[in-house]
C-alpha cells in the first residue's frame, strides 16, 4: 500500500472521527444491555461485527427478552434496518467505478454515519482509487470502534451500578440520532404517528407495538405531502433527515 | 435462549447485509430510485427510531414507566436537540441533565 493511499485512508478516519464517541458509548450500552438480559457476553460482539446496526441489535434484544419466536425477532430487525437500502442506492453512483470486491467490502462496513460521510465528501474524491481508500478509511475505523465499544460494555457492564440506570442511553440515543434532522413534514408525522401506535398497543407481546409502530408510521407517513402550504418568503425545509446508528 | 439469539443475529446480519447491497448490486450508478421508493426509504428511519424510543422511554418490560428522572432529562434532550440540532449537544446535555437528576433524588 502507497503511502499515498494511508494518507487518503487517514484524511476519511479524520472526516468521521467527531462522531466516534457517540458510537463508542452506544455500543458501551449494547454490551451491558446484553448482559443485563442474560445472554453470554460474546454475543455482543459478535451481533456488532455481522449486524452493525445497533437499533436493530437492541431490538433483538428486547424482542428475545419478551420471548418473542425467532421471527419476529428477525422481521423487526430487517424492518429497521430497511433504511439502509436508501443509502446502498446514494452510494451506488460513488461505488459504481470500485471492483466488486470493494464494493462488496464497503457495503459490509456501511452504517448512518459513514454512509452520510462518505455521499457527502464523494464530489471532492474524483480518482476512484483515491476515493475508495478515503471511503474506507471513513467506513471502516468506526465499525472498528463500534466492536470495541460493544466489548466494553460487556466487560465494564456488571461493574456499573443499577442506580446509574445505563438503559436511559437507548432512548437518549436514538433522540440525539432522530429529532436533530426532523424538519420535514413527512418525517415528523412518520416519526409521531409510530409513537402513538407504540404506546396504544403496549399490550401486544413480542414487542409487536415496536414493528407495528415502525410499519404504521413509515406507510401513514409516505401519504403526507412533501410541502405543505406555508406562508410566502418562508424557507423549504432541508430535504432528507440524517440519520446516525450503529 | 442462546442458541436462538446466536441464530436471530446471525439470520438478521445476513439479511441486513442483502439490504446494505442491494442498491450497490442493482442500481449499479446509471439508474436511480423512483421517487416515491425514494420518500418511502427515507421515512423508515424515523419511523423506527420514534418507535424504539417511545418503546425504552414511555414503557418498562410493557408497563407504564413512572414518571421522573427519564422523562424529565428526555424533554431537556429532546429541547436541545431542536435548538442546537446536533447529535452531540443534544448526547451530552441529556445525559448531564440525567445525571443531575439522579443525583437529585428523582
Amino acid at each position: 500500500m502507497a503511502p499515498e493511499q494511508w494518507a487518503d485512508l487517514w484524511t476519511g478516519t479524520r472526516a468521521i472521527a467527531p462522531l466516534m464517541p457517540g458510537a463508542v458509548v452506544f455500543g458501551m450500552a449494547f454490551g451491558a444491555l446484553v448482559q443485563v438480559v442474560g445472554l453470554p457476553g460474546w454475543l455482543a460482539p459478535y451481533a456488532s461485527s455481522t449486524v452493525t446496526a445497533g437499533a436493530s441489535q437492541i431490538a433483538i434484544v428486547e424482542a428475545l427478552r419478551q420471548g418473542a419466536p425467532a421471527i419476529i425477532a428477525i422481521v423487526t430487525a430487517l424492518v429497521i434496518n430497511a433504511r439502509l437500502a436508501l443509502y446502498s442506492a446514494a452510494l451506488a453512483p460513488i461505488f459504481a467505478p470500485f471492483p466488486l470486491r470493494w464494493r462488496l467490502a464497503l457495503a459490509y462496513l456501511m452504517t448512518d454515519q459513514s454512509a452520510a460521510v462518505s455521499s457527502f465528501e464523494a464530489e471532492r474524491w474524483p480518482d476512484p482509487v483515491r476515493r475508495r481508500w478515503f471511503i474506507l478509511g471513513v467506513s471502516g475505523p468506526f465499525v472498528g470502534v463500534w466492536i470495541l465499544g460493544t466489548a466494553a460494555g460487556v466487560v465494564l457492564g456488571p461493574v456499573i451500578p443499577e442506580s446509574w440506570q445505563i438503559g436511559f442511553i437507548v432512548p437518549l440515543m436514538f433522540i440525539a440520532v432522530l429529532v436533530p434532522g426532523l424538519r420535514a413534514w413527512p418525517s415528523v408525522a412518520a416519526a409521531g404517528i409510530s409513537v402513538a401506535v407504540v404506546l396504544a398497543l403496549k399490550d401486544l407481546p413480542y414487542g409487536l407495538n415496536v414493528l407495528a409502530g415502525a410499519l404504521t408510521g413509515f406507510a401513514l407517513g409516505s401519504l403526507v405531502p412533501e410541502r405543505p402550504r406555508r406562508p410566502r418568503g418562508e424557507v423549504p425545509p432541508q430535504a432528507v433527515p440524517e440519520a446516525g446508528d450503529p | 435462549m442462546t442458541l436462538t439469539a446466536f441464530i436471530v443475529f446471525t439470520l438478521a446480519a445476513i439479511g441486513t447485509y442483502l439490504i446494505r447491497i442491494s442498491g450497490i448490486v442493482l442500481l449499479g450508478g446509471d439508474r436511480d430510485l423512483p421517487p416515491r421508493v425514494r420518500k418511502a426509504l427515507s421515512l423508515v428511519a424515523p419511523a423506527a427510531m420514534a418507535a424504539i424510543v417511545a418503546n425504552s422511554l414511555f414503557l418498562d418490560a410493557g408497563e407504564w414507566r413512572a414518571f421522573g428522572a427519564w422523562h424529565l432529562a428526555a424533554i431537556v434532550a429532546v429541547a436541545v436537540a431542536l435548538w442546537k440540532r446536533s447529535m452531540g449537544w443534544t448526547l451530552s446535555l441529556g445525559a448531564l441533565s440525567f445525571a443531575a437528576l439522579l443525583l437529585a433524588g428523582l
